[in-house]
């Protein structure tokens, strides 16, 4: 057989299969994280300790999805660090220890490891501080998981949206819209792929029907038109994402072949 | 992406995420083929090739039989 004639079967093999792939799955094995941007403004000449100082920041965060510029302009009084996604400004930091672990924390190291590790997704369950609001919504969600024949393969994490320690996480999961800041309702995040977060559900939007389509989303085949229009905003996060285990879901669709239909 | 939100009064109002708009009407999934009743003439068309099959033989077997008892009273 001609070399060619391989290639084309080989080739076919391979759109073949990932045409049967899960949208999770090609997420992580296939999506690179969009990059943030952290630009230091300053109006005027940078002396060496500026320079060393953004130095040192830089080194905290090159293993990160995220690249340092340093930019002139006139018009601002002080200097200053922002966070951009795109072209969208996440946070303005004063100082650089403000900035102290902006690219990584325990929890998104736990996140991280369940994805690794080959689960569905994470949902993260993002409180208000609100007791009555928050246990309503977390027992929506308790349900809608114990009641997923996917449940098995899916983490549920709460955090609070003014925790201390996590604060560069849960600001960069309010600026997943712009408008989430400004409203007090408990949220989920759907979390998966290389720390790609969902559009959130948010208060009475928590229902079982919509996180049913949340997992239905995830598990879906992934066909052409998601991944050209893939939702959701990477999360800053320092993390080589190799060699991860393969997708639990792939058993569980083996198993029960009508699943993620 | 953009962020989907648009201005709203209330949240009630607050336009849902896009994922969840294309997922409720379907768009993101695979659809499956479409099946619809048809009159099943399987049968039908089993028998006539099983007559024409067994009509063949005869008159093959006819045909040759024939000759041979011809050939042999010759």
């Amino acid at each position: 057989m001609k070399p060619n004639y391989i290639k084309i079967i080989l080739l076919a093999g391979l759109i073949s299969l990932a045409c049967t792939t899960r949208v999770s799955e090609w997420v992580l094995l296939n999506s690179l994280p969009n990059q943030y941007t952290l630009i230091y403004f300053h109006n005027s000449q940078l002396d060496e300790n500026i320079k060393k100082q953004n130095l040192a920041v830089v080194d905290g965060i090159k293993t990160a999805n995220i690249q340092f510029k340093s930019v002139v302009r006139k018009d601002i009084e002080e200097p200053y660090y922002g966070l951009y996604y795109e072209d969208r400004l996440f946070s303005k930091y004063k100082t650089a220890d403000e900035m102290k672990d902006l690219t990584s924390s325990p929890l998104r190291e736990k996140i991280a490891r369940e994805l690794m590790a080959g689960k569905l997704c994470v949902m993260l369950y993002l409180k208000t501080d609100d007791k009555e609001k928050d246990e309503k919504g977390l027992t929506v969600i308790r349900n809608a998981i114990g009641s997923s024949p996917f449940g098995n393969i899916i983490s549920l994490v709460e955090l609070s949206r003014n925790s201390k320690e996590e604060s560069h996480f849960a600001s960069l999961l309010l600026n997943v819209e712009d408008d989430l800041r400004d409203i007090k309702e408990p949220m989920v995040f759907g979390i998966f792929g290389r720390f790609k977060a969902l559009e959130p559900l948010l208060g009475r939007g928590i229902s079982e029907g919509n996180l049913n389509l949340m997992i239905d989303y995830l598990t879906a085949e992934c066909s052409c038109l998601i991944k050209d229009d893939l939702p959701g905003t990477d999360i800053l996060f320092t993390n080589n994402w190799v060699n991860p285990q393969t997708a639990l879901l792939n058993k569980i669709i083996d198993d029960n072949p009508f699943l993620g239909y | 992406m953009q962020p989907d939100t648009l201005s709203y009064d209330t949240l009630d109002s607050r336009p849902l995420p896009k994922w969840l708009i294309d997922q409720k009407s379907g768009l993101t999934t695979v659809q499956p083929e479409k099946i619809e009743m048809r009159e099943d003439t399987s049968l039908k068309i089993s028998f006539i090739v099983t007559a024409i099959v067994i009509l063949l033989t005869i008159s093959i077997l006819t045909v040759y039989l024939l000759r041979k008892n011809k050939d042999q009273v010759s």
